[in-house]
């Protein structure tokens, strides 16, 4: 179990970084006017106390670069905590702002002008310039996966107009492009030589007090420009595997059990003096059925799969019922997400009509190929395999090595089960997932509606014709895409009964803990 | 002579060493998967990965890249990691916090062993013997994972007498002592119970000696015979025994970290492999076995000295 979870590590991070950061929305919001997680709402927030939060990671990868590949999420936590992005992922907006106060865009959406915050300025007092900004865009730019971080902008893209604007130059088109400021533009003063990384200066809500072998100790920053920070300081602690980092929480060495999962939750549940944080949204399991050749080219055996599953049935069993009921369209949590669009129930009649107009082969059986990366994603393989039996369709559950999958099967294997550990946007997944020429195309899938719809909401300023280009795109990705997205699985945290506004994202948006406090 | 006694075992530990890290650098090639696509970001491209593997090293060959490695061993460089850190830092604080909770342990049940062992020899066949035998065979055949999660419930969980997991201070140790007790106790219990096996076999070998029986017949007191007759012809077992014992914590002490989140070598060595991470592992292999080497060179010395000079 914690080798699985190791796993989800890598690839959420390898997400977070990439893919979130290539582009969107994660869900929730800022947990400024979010009440506590179980406490009373009248309750005033008040100042003071140390919070000791415990997150997931592995020793042998603490890194803190924060621009290099986070593969820890206790890494991530501090780094997000001491550095700020220019945006962040929001509830009410995919994106909000941070250290940028606001941008707009040129009329062609090619242009972009982010205005830095005022009053915001590095934990040793001096002012976060715009030469900062774009030193720091440049550098992430200049790392191994920069080219999938800051997609569509070139090095020579990122200028500076005085000190506090910043201008971003997309090689096409993108109403979308605040996006990919979120989760991974943290910004370090202008010219940190790479081994001064670890002590450099952040602009972030908190200050480091000391950094050990992934573990840390940070005080609030009382100049912080983006409000009052209430915790006196945040303690992080690293650990190896779920069951730790929740005996930890249940024995009240840590007062936060960051991301720990459904199986501590279910532990945890009888006890009153634990509060269990379920932030929706949070991880997509689906099972990606190739577009592109082979047994399930045919839109119609795909569409008799996704008739075929039993929704409620996954979600109960694989989950312990700590998701929700999805409809097969990606970007579940973003507020664009198309919810009018009739949920898709189990019809066996339906999917065997459809198979056999479809010419489907059902003396053969079909391998679905899988990995224990994180849990219940081989439990929703074998389940899935059950459910569809009943319309004659025989699938194989093929078990596989982590790395072999990501080597061999990964947008290759007919059939198999993948996971997106930070649940984005709609256009995220568009855009890295379905539209034609885009690089993690798991499914092979090629719609040239589908893609036009893609552009046109990339291209179009306004908000209200964009939603509803926005909502096309959701149509034809729910008719015929590769995806059979049956749930989605909710993020969650164990706090101790004082904690209080604790932040309800999904994904990476758990990390905002500047208006966290404590009662007690 | 008694030089050549011990250059003569050092070589041929630190021979056996070499090759045991040869193997490593083998075996995690053959894993699927490589350091850069684990420390890569999914979807990065085709290029991006060739130029990770370049940074790592990774496109030279096997032989050469383990000759570098061994060739910075004697200059204390242990290469860097997939992650980019040098891996004498990654060790600096595990390694002894491993060497730490294995020593303890290790004293611990062995310093018990000899005492239940003792106790059980003291009147072979008695209730005691039997007890102790039944108890130890008992504890023996309990994996760690077990005894952990017992002693955390008991311990811990239910009664609140102990902290449930270690944290770790700002200098890289557990916060406080009382952390080390759940860890140690769950390496420990199962260890007693292998080497009261190994005291209690060895002191009944040596009682059936004619020099033990002549004392017995002298009508010399029982705890006499046991210290002055027994105890010192058993002591070349025992010591071979503890020293296996060693390995044996060691191998334990990847899962009791694990579940106790003791800020050990054992957690290292989990995510190394699972990265891939050729340099860090052999890095760990060779901490650990140059300790358990040492431990045996010792037991040799001991054996040697006690029968080989006889010999």
């Amino acid at each position: 179990m914690s080798v699985t979870r190791r796993q989800l590590l890598w690839a959420t991070a390898g997400i977070g970084t990439a893919g979130a950061l290539a582009a969107c929305g994660s869900g929730s919001g800022r947990s400024d006017s979010e009440p506590a997680p179980a406490g009373s709402t009248s309750e005033q927030p008040r100042s003071g106390g140390t919070l000791k939060i415990g997150a997931l990671g592995r020793a042998s990868a603490v890194t803190r670069d924060p621009h290099g590949s986070q593969a820890n999420e206790s890494d991530y936590l501090i780094i997000s905590l001491l550095y700020d992005t220019l945006a962040v992922p929001g509830d009410t907006a995919n994106t909000v702002p941070r250290l940028a106060a606001s941008w707009q865009p040129s009329p062609d959406l090619k242009t972009w002008r982010f205005t830095i915050a005022d009053g915001a300025k590095f934990h040793d007092g001096t002012p976060v310039t715009a030469a900062d900004v774009v030193w720091s865009l440049k550098r992430l730019r200049a790392t191994p996966a920069g080219a999938s971080r800051l997609p569509g902008i070139q090095p020579s893209g990122i200028s500076a107009e005085g000190a506090r604007t910043v201008v971003l130059v997309s090689d096409y088109a993108n109403a979308d492009l605040p996006l990919l400021t979120r989760l991974t533009t943290f910004v370090l003063k202008k010219d940190t030589k790479d081994d001064a990384v670890a002590t450099a200066s952040g602009s972030g809500p908190f200050k480091l007090d000391w950094f050990r072998d992934g573990n840390a100790r940070l005080v609030r920053n009382d100049d912080w420009y983006g409000g009052k920070v209430l915790l006196d300081a945040v303690e992080v602690r690293i650990f190896e595997s779920p069951q730790a980092l929740a005996n930890a929480l249940l024995a009240g060495q840590i007062d936060v059990a960051s991301n720990v999962g459904a199986t501590a939750a279910r532990t945890a549940g009888a006890r009153k003096d634990v509060q269990v944080v379920r932030r929706p949204n949070d991880l997509a399991m689906p099972i990606v059925m190739r577009a592109a050749g082979g047994p399930f080219a045919d839109p119609r055996v795909r569409q008799a799969l996704r008739l075929a599953v039993d929704r409620e049935a996954m979600v109960k069993q694989v989950l312990s019922g700590y998701g929700t009921v999805a409809n097969d369209v990606l970007g579940t949590g973003d507020p664009a997400y198309a919810r009018d669009l009739p949920q898709r129930t189990r019809d066996l009649v339906r999917a065997r009509q459809l198979l056999g107009a479809a010419g489907f082969d059902l003396a053969r059986s079909y391998d679905l190929v899988t990995t224990e990366d994180i849990p219940g994603l081989a439990e929703s393989a074998t389940l899935f395999a059950t459910q569809v039996r009943e319309t004659g369709v025989r699938i194989n559950v093929v078990k596989q090595d982590s790395k072999l999958f990501w080597d061999a099967s990964w947008l290759k294997a007919p059939l198999y089960a993948s996971y997106w550990g930070t649940n984005d946007s709609v256009v995220f997944f568009a855009s890295k997932t379905m539209v034609s020429e885009a690089g993690q195309n798991e499914a092979g899938w090629r719609d040239p509606a589908f893609d036009a719809a893609y552009r046109k909401a990339l291209a179009t300023a306004d908000a209200a014709e964009r939603a509803k280009v926005l909502h096309q795109l959701q149509e034809i990705e729910y008719d015929r895409s590769g995806y059979l997205l049956w749930g989605m699985a909710d993020g969650i945290d164990l706090a101790a009964a004082p904690v209080r506004g604790l932040p309800r994202l999904p994904g990476y948006g758990r990390v905002q803990l500047e208006k966290t406090w404590l009662a007690r | 002579m008694s030089l050549v006694r011990f250059v003569w075992p050092a070589v041929r530990r630190l021979a056996l060493l070499t090759v045991l890290l040869a193997t490593v650098f083998a075996a995690v090639s053959l894993l699927p998967g490589d350091a850069a696509t684990a420390t890569s970001e999914r979807g990065e491209s085709a290029t991006d990965l060739a130029a990770r593997r370049a940074a790592l090293g990774l496109d030279r060959p096997l032989a050469e890249r383990f000759w570098d490695w061994l060739a910075g061993l004697p200059t204390g460089d242990l290469g860097t990691s997939a992650h980019g850190r040098p891996v004498t830092a990654l060790l600096a604080a595990p390694f002894p916090n491993t060497l730490l909770l294995g020593g303890l342990a290790l004293l611990l049940s062995v310093t018990g062993a000899l005492a239940l062992g003792s106790w059980a020899a003291l009147r072979p066949g008695g209730r005691v013997d039997r007890a102790v035998a039944t108890a130890a065979t008992a504890a023996f055949a309990l994996p760690e994972f077990v005894v952990s999660v017992a002693l955390l419930l008991v311990l811990s969980l239910w009664t609140g007498w102990l902290p449930a997991v270690t944290l770790t201070g700002p200098d890289g140790a557990p916060a406080s002592w009382r952390m080390l007790v759940l860890p140690l106790l769950a390496l420990t219990i199962p260890q007693i119970g292998w080497n009261t096996r190994i005291v209690r076999g060895a002191l009944a070998d040596q009682a059936s000696l004619p020099h033990v029986q002549a004392a017995i017949l002298d009508g010399l007191p029982r705890h006499r015979v046991l210290t002055h007759h027994v105890l010192p012809g058993a002591l070349p077992a025992i010591a071979v025994g503890t020293a296996t014992s060693a390995g044996m914590l060691l191998g334990g002490a990847v899962v009791v970290e694990t579940l106790f989140n003791y800020p050990g070598i054992g957690a290292v060595l989990a995510g190394a492999v699972a990265d891939r991470d050729t340099p860090l592992v052999a890095g760990v292999v060779a901490a650990t076995g140059a300790a358990i080497s040492t431990l045996l060179l010792a037991a040799d010395l001991i054996r040697d000295r006690t029968l080989g000079v006889r010999a």
